[in-house]
């Protein structure tokens, strides 16, 4: 691989006003989060034993695994299917599986009303193998440290191009030790969404008599397989749009057409799979029934099916097309998954639910810390591939580094032009 | 090298194989009721409304008492409810009562969705919480085991199990059949437990007893007065059957009474075969590692002699 497509840190201001916002509105969510432990989860939300999960389940944790699903088909798209061409989107997708992941296991604990008791599910003997959200949390839990092992590469190529001797040679030890497991470590990384982002679906099944018949079926592990692989496409698709815009990141306008031809084929393949099921199931008449259930299964059919069209037509070629579309499959795979878990779930006549501005703040907090993450690491490790020229570096990048690099200290100077370790 | 990780997966594969042959059947076996599981029978014909099973209920399981709550909530796990009809009943009356507590499912999804089995079937949990008799077919909550993470409440179709949403330390609060009120020395089934509101029913209304005998009784009574009662036995069958069952008067819909309209089999019937068919007990997440690790290590091979031989010429 040429130095060029190699990935490396973007540099810059580490605290810029940007940054302040985002850590602003998570310090908004630890306060909450803070109240929430000495008061209860009451206290802060509008949860109610009808709607337990609030929209902390269903979007903290269903949507953004979902987005960070990136990762998972990004990954076997490359390594799977040998489509080495999509390398440099791999290092991006992994970083924002492992924060998506890491914040939605984040926000299950906050979610949790007894945490401490957390320490169990260390005992494969005390698990309860029928429950599938056990599968899901023990799966989550295996899936986030992997993810982070996917990203220590990025660690590693940064110590091994540190000027430091040290450094530099125990990155590249490390590195090349790391590069020999990681068909093992990526198998891994494969086989574990698989597992519990079909589980994620599944979870909804035994509510049977509870959601409604047009979204309950026994194909719902199937159908949430599925759009994680559209949403974390689409995902992808946009961040790498957004990097381009802030970072002069490397776009492949080949590579991204066809990210985008084969989310065409997911989105079709769900909408199909839908319509096959409600058809085998003698349930296409519910659709005669006008009805709140009928507008959303109407709104996320034309969600899933606007962008397959914009795919698998020739727009495909304009990015604006490819980004709005990539934004419709996550919207279209999170509105789906949200109207499964919380919109189309009826708890009975007695319960109601809206969320809180507490419940919302801490959403809208776990986004913010979320992409704060993705801009700090980004500035700091080689994960983004950047088409060329140096971004100017500051005084705040230098000082939380913690490490000085001569490229840093001068800008414009070229560094790291080092030829590939393993 | 390379054989040693061959005999590998190889060896993976052999085990997955071993692990999935003693178990021939991939979907799970619908559950019967224990012979010695315990309930209760409801008649909705013989409550009068008086409330005292809800007092009593409150004062044996020490919960608050502020006037007669509505609905159950974590400081009411039984509750009785007026319940106006939607068409009047066979007698002419235009609503009914109705008591609500823990079903004690037969095949109960709470159970099927708790992670660690805090809640499960007395004597049938991962540890015993203390005195624990197999077969009774009570379902009971272990706070040790709960974490709180309230799939119980989102799979129980009939919305019993309740949270403490306004403490630090919540707990997950549902009828556990008064238990604790089991008398010792007893025989029966008031040996296992005595429900206190079963205790203080002035018209008998609500009786306590093996599933067995409540339900021979509930159809005797059934037998003996088919105008007065509805033909269904809420309970009997519904779902994979409950341990407390529900007579209702002629002409009144179950529906009406706010109960859901259950499928034959237990939705952790359906769950459970859906979500564990695929994996084939084990073999399938071990074939998939398998053959993902051999296609990546294969892929990775061919693109480093393809980066050499591109390397060669130079």
């Amino acid at each position: 691989m040429s130095a060029h497509l190699r990935p490396r840190p973007i540099g810059g201001p580490l605290l810029d006003r940007a940054m302040i916002t985002l850590l602003a509105l998570f310090g908004i969510a630890e306060g909450v989060i803070t109240w929430r432990f000495i008061a209860g989860i009451g206290a802060v939300s509008n949860m109610n034993d009808g709607y337990a999960w609030g929209i902390w389940e269903p979007v903290n944790v269903v949507v953004f695994t979902g987005i960070g699903a990136g990762a998972y088909s990004v990954g076997l798209l490359c390594y799977l299917l040998n489509r080495g061409q999509y390398h440099p989107l791999v290092r991006p997708a992994v970083l924002l599986g492992a924060i998506s992941y890491s914040l939605g296991g984040a926000s299950i604990i906050v979610a949790l009303g007894r945490p401490w008791n957390m320490f169990w599910l260390a005992l494969p003997p005390m698990w309860n193998l029928s429950s599938v959200l056990l599968e899901v949390a023990v799966c989550v839990i295996a899936y986030v440290l992997v993810l982070w092992v996917e990203m220590l590469p990025a660690v590693l190529d940064g110590a091994a191009e540190s000027p430091s001797p040290i450094r530099s040679a125990w990155g590249k030890r490390w590195g090349a030790r790391l590069a020999r497991a990681m068909p093992y470590i990526i198998a891994l990384a494969m086989l574990l969404p698989t597992m519990h982002q079909s589980s994620l679906g599944g979870l909804m099944i035994v509510a049977g008599p509870k959601l409604h018949p047009l979204w309950h079926t026994p194909l719902l592990p199937l159908l949430a397989l599925v759009s994680c692989l559209s949403m974390g496409l689409g995902a992808v698709v946009v961040l790498t749009a957004l990097m381009r815009h802030a970072w002069n990141a490397k776009h492949d306008h080949d590579l991204l057409v066809d990210v985008c031809r084969v989310n065409g084929g997911l989105l079709i393949l769900f909408a199909g799979l839908r319509f096959a099921d409600l058809a085998s199931s003698g349930k296409l008449e519910l659709l005669t029934v006008p009805d709140f259930f009928l507008i959303f299964f109407v709104l996320e059919m034309a969600l899933f099916l606007v962008p397959a069209f914009m795919f698998l037509t020739r727009r495909v070629e304009d990015q604006r097309v490819r980004v709005l579309g990539g934004a419709l499959a996550v919207l279209s795979g999170a509105l789906w998954r949200v109207d499964a878990f919380l919109t189309c779930y009826n708890a009975g006549e007695s319960f109601r639910y809206w969320p809180s501005w507490g419940e919302i703040s801490v959403t809208v907090g776990m986004v913010a810390i979320g992409v704060a993450l993705f801009i700090t690491v980004s500035r700091l490790l080689p994960v983004v591939v950047v088409q060329d020229t140096p971004v100017p570096a500051s005084l705040a990048a230098f000082v939380l580094s913690g490490m000085p690099r001569r490229d840093r200290a001068e800008p414009g100077k070229k560094g790291r032009s080092v030829e590939p370790t393993g | 090298m390379r054989p040693s990780r061959r005999s590998f997966l190889k060896g993976a594969l052999l085990a997955g194989t071993a692990a999935a042959l003693p178990h021939p059947a991939l979907g799970r076996e619908e559950k019967e009721p224990e012979p010695e599981a315990v309930g209760m029978l409801y008649d909705s014909t013989l409550c009068l409304g008086c409330g005292g099973c809800v007092a009593a209920c409150k004062e044996s399981n020490s919960l608050p008492y502020e006037g007669e709550p509505k609905e159950l909530d974590c400081t009411a796990k039984n509750v009785v409810k007026t319940r106006h009809l939607s068409k009047p009943a066979a007698d002419g009356a235009t609503q009914a009562f109705v008591k609500r507590q823990c079903m004690h499912c037969v095949d109960p999804s709470c159970v099927s969705v708790c992670m660690l089995g805090a809640l499960h079937k007395e004597g049938e949990g991962k540890r015993d919480s203390g005195g624990e008799r197999r077969g009774t077919g009570i379902v009971l909550w272990d706070k040790e085991l709960c974490l709180g993470c309230r799939y119980c409440q989102i799979a129980c179709a009939y919305s019993i199990p309740k949270f403490e949403w306004k403490k630090a330390v919540p707990r997950i609060v549902k009828c556990e059949l008064c238990r604790h009120r089991a008398v010792e020395g007893a025989s029966g089934p008031q040996r296992v437990a005595n429900p206190a509101c079963c205790e203080v029913c002035p018209t008998g209304a609500v009786i306590y007893g093996r599933r067995a005998d409540l339900l021979a009784e509930a159809r005797r009574r059934r037998a003996g007065d088919p105008a007065r009662y509805d033909a269904k036995i809420f309970g009997e069958t519904d779902a994979g059957g409950t341990q407390v069952l529900y007579l209702a008067a002629a002409g009144v819909s179950f529906r009406d009474l706010g109960f859901p309209t259950m499928p034959p089999k237990a939705p952790a019937h359906l769950s459970e075969t859906v979500s564990h068919a695929p994996y084939l007990h084990g073999l399938t997440p071990i074939a998939l590692y398998a053959a993902a690790a051999a296609i990546i290590r294969r892929n990775r091979r061919k693109a480093d002699e393809h980066a050499r031989r591109s390397k060669d010429p130079r």
